[in-house]
């Protein structure tokens, strides 16, 4: 192993931890944010630094204007080849059409809440509605593709290109500072500043807060095993993050003596396969037994919920201890069958392989359904959370196997179950969601294909390749962690022989069936025809152009949704609402995060 | 019918359906996905309407779209106009309070919460021999019922419970007792620390001039 290995090896799991440990951190954040939205409350917004209004500003102008700088300095300083030359002035310009609008936007919606402060924002009120504003944004975006389209062909391209390129870029250089200098201005006449950064801030007081809270151990408790029980709990699910890969496998170039040169990353790479040597994978260690080491560790951590249960020396925390350990084992046993039928399609127990048959054939939520829905259930149990949160049930024992727990090793336990959240959602998009594939995303571009006939092709640097799908990756975790604090915001709790009948006569024959379908299918496929392994082929094609379709349907339905006005009727009946209105409204303090 | 008498009560009921078990209720999974679709759909449309700036005004625009939220503290509901709240002394233009001592807002008071210990002016001021001032005036906001008797009584509109404020929640039963320096520094909702009307000052014209040592 050479030292430019062990340092990426170290680089890696520093990423890894701090990536689940950040993901934890505002997973609680996120969980209160959406428990108080969703019963329509404000929700954590007390914590908050006092920061002096000039040190703000700066903070405000600075990156603009360095943003500004490296534009300038792009601009200057790169020659653009003849061919790159439109590409690259239509991204230009249709970049600065989106950063206007956007800034215009913004601050609209900021002056239809407070009111018109300038002569700006009486501009912008007099344009109207805010709405109009992104009207008008998205017609030039097609004003300007249109005319790049059109006039590309004719002689006039290159002063398309200059005027395209030239008036874009100012108009983005424009729009960045104006809207960083309009939001320092109008912190002009503010003294200090509450900075709350929509609540973010709580997770950070409450660490603080339990930092220094009194460690207290019953008298009669188990000193060492007391102790030792919150990190047992909480190590397992934070290495098991280890064998999953967060991206596709980076491929570098070689020096003379042969060994990895990580200056030089390969901008092209085949489309199958990868680089036989030069290979980085995005992957902390490449285990040969994958997934089982995932369900070694997670053996562990039901350890530590026993043991915290066992040495606190109280009744509730044995029952609690006790619920975890059968709770935990009980549908351990499902996790396991429920992966073995994908282990079945997959023919590996590597993660990183499983991920690339996903990317060369379907994702693993088409052809392991059940096996999805039940690893979910199974995931969610594990983690103790609602609606299997009986281990610390406080209707009934108080906190469960936590209740003797206080200051940083109570937060090790609370802290365990969020980074189990995303260490579960993590194995969930890797196992069944294709981990950093992104549909009709190759190794060498995009390229949307449904059996033999493609429709697109598009050539993409290696690298960005790379990043799309650790972006994407991300993207799907957190979509995932989203689902499992919603389903904690609406799902009642089991009682506890619902839960093992749940578990024991449900889940578990289900995932047996999975695995004896899986076998059966597997078994058919193998013996059947070439055409029917054409039409899985396009099946699995048509199940990635579903995904695509999902994803660009959800994202209008976001744009839609956002621009769904909201109807209004003032109804002042009441004194109290007679009083308010000739104040001006309730709004004393505007409601905001 | 009700059954009247001794002997063996006939029991009835009403008979509840049971839950209608269809295969997607017993699927778990279609009815879960109804629950969270529910849960989410609050969740975005309050988030974008808290980012946007859209939220209903919980007061003037309740019925509309309904129940909302009044997040106290950040958002309180304005009492009504005739709202008892916490009391204030008035004053007189020169700072002093109008209060003359005379005791009939502590002996209306029901809850027995007002102490007044009347004082003589000083010798020399112009009200001296006229009229009285409380040299300590204190109500205990604790005991208080904000019944109002003490702002009927009062025949100078000196005590007023238009503060629109109501009792904060403290910590100590000490920090209940309102002494006068606070109850004169309290204002009406309107901002004022005087009462609607000017008092009529010795010398000014509809003053009786009538005092201990002169009477008509």
């Amino acid at each position: 192993m050479t030292p430019t290995l062990v340092i990426l090896f170290a680089l890696k799991a520093f990423a890894v931890v701090m990536f689940a440990m950040n993901l934890g951190v505002i997973l609680t954040w996120v969980d209160r944010r959406q428990g108080s939205m969703i019963q329509d409350r404000v929700g954590p917004n007390r914590a908050a630094i006092p920061v002096p209004a000039k040190i703000l500003q700066v903070a405000l102008v600075a990156p603009a204007f360095l943003t500004v700088v490296g534009i300038v300095y792009l601009l200057v300083n790169t020659e653009v080849e003849e061919a790159g030359r439109t590409s690259r002035a239509l991204t230009f310009s249709q970049l600065a059409i989106f950063a206007t609008w956007l800034t215009a936007l913004v601050i609209a919606g900021r002056v239809r809440v407070r009111g018109a402060k300038n002569s700006f924002d009486g501009f912008l009120k007099s344009i109207g509605d805010p709405r109009r504003i992104f009207y008008g944004g998205l017609a030039l975006h097609v004003l300007v593709l249109a005319a790049f389209v059109a006039l590309e062909p004719t002689d006039l391209a290159p002063s398309l290109y200059k005027v395209g390129y030239g008036s874009g870029s100012a108009l983005l250089v424009f729009a960045i500072l104006f809207g960083a200098g309009y939001a320092a201005f109008m912190l002009q006449k503010a003294g200090v500043v509450r900075v709350t950064v929509a609540g973010l801030l709580h997770p950070a007081a409450d660490g603080l807060k339990t930092a220094f809270k009194e460690d207290f151990i019953p008298p009669n408790a188990d000193r060492f095993l007391h102790s030792i029980a919150p990190f047992i709990s909480f190590f397992p699910v934070l290495v098991v993050l280890a064998v999953v890969p967060f991206g596709d496998t980076l491929c570098f170039g070689m020096d003379q003596n042969g060994a990895l040169d990580l200056t030089n990353l390969l901008t092209q790479v085949p489309r199958d396969g990868v680089c036989a040597d030069g290979a980085v994978d995005l992957q902390v260690v490449d285990l040969n037994v994958g997934i089982l080491y995932f369900f070694a560790l997670a053996g562990t951590g039901i350890v530590g919920a026993a043991l915290a249960g066992w040495a606190s020396d109280n009744k509730f925390s044995l029952l609690g201890g006790l619920r975890a350990a059968s709770q935990m084992v009980s549908y351990e046993v499902t996790l396991g069958l429920t992966v073995i039928g994908a282990i079945m399609i997959y023919g590996t127990v590597r993660v990183d392989e499983m991920v690339r048959w996903q990317a060369e054939h379907a994702w693993g939520i088409f052809v392991q359904p059940l096996a999805f829905c039940l690893f979910f259930a199974a995931a969610v149990a594990e983690s103790k959370r609602i609606p299997f949160d009986l281990p610390e049930g406080e209707s009934e024992i108080v906190a469960g196997y936590y209740t003797e727990y206080s200051g940083m090793k109570f937060s090790m336990f609370f802290f365990a179950e969020y980074v189990a959240v995303v260490t579960s959602s993590v194995l969930m998009a890797a196992l069944f969601l294709g981990g950093w594939h992104l549909p009709f995303v190759h190794r060498d571009g995009v390229e949307i294909a449904i059996g033999n006939s493609i429709f697109f092709e598009q050539g993409l640097s290696h690298g960005l390749v790379v990043v799309l799908g650790v972006l994407g990756f991300i993207f799907k975790v957190i979509a995932l962690c989203f689902v499992q604090l919603t389903i904690r915001w609406t799902l009642p709790r089991f009682r506890y022989d619902q839960l093992m009948r749940l578990g024991w006569r449900k889940l578990l024959p289900a995932s047996l069936v999975n695995i004896l379908v899986t076998g059966l299918v597997a078994l058919l496929i193998q013996s059947a025809g070439a055409a029917v392994q054409r039409g899985l082929n396009v099946a699995a094609d048509l199940s990635m152009l579903a995904i695509a379709l999902t994803g660009i349907g959800l994202s209008i339905w976001l744009v839609l949704f956002l621009l769904k006005p909201v109807h209004k009727r003032r109804l002042v009946v009441t004194s109290s609402a007679q009083y308010a209105e000739k104040r001006g409204g309730t709004r004393w303090a505007r409601m905001e995060a | 019918m009700a059954q009247v008498g001794l002997g063996p009560r006939k029991v009835t009921g009403k008979a509840v359906a049971r839950p209608n078990r269809t295969a997607a209720v017993q699927g778990y999974i279609p009815e879960i996905t109804k629950g969270l679709g529910i849960t989410m759909s609050h969740f975005f449309k309050n988030t974008k309407e808290m980012v946007l700036g859209q939220r209903n005004d919980p007061v003037l625009e309740a019925i509309e779209e309904g129940i909302n939220c009044i997040s106290y503290p950040e958002q309180k509901r304005p009492y009504p106009e005739r709202f008892r709240g916490v009391h204030r002394l008035t004053q007189r233009h020169d700072g002093s309070p109008r209060c003359v001592a005379c005791l009939c807002c502590s002996t209306a008071c029901p809850a027995q919460c007002i102490h007044i210990e009347p004082a003589e002016y000083a010798e020399g001021d112009k009200r001296r021999g006229l009229e009285r001032y409380p040299k300590q005036f204190v109500i205990d906001e604790l005991r208080c019922i904000f019944c109002g008797f003490c702002v009927e009584a009062c025949p100078c509109d000196a005590i007023r419970m238009d503060t629109g404020i109501h009792p904060a929640p403290y910590d100590s039963r000490d920090q209940f007792i309102y002494e006068k320096d606070l109850l004169l520094k309290l204002r009406g909702r309107d901002g004022s620390r005087k009462s609607s009307y000017d008092p009529i000052e010795q010398g000014q014209q509809g003053h009786p001039g009538v005092d201990r040592e002169r009477s008509h």
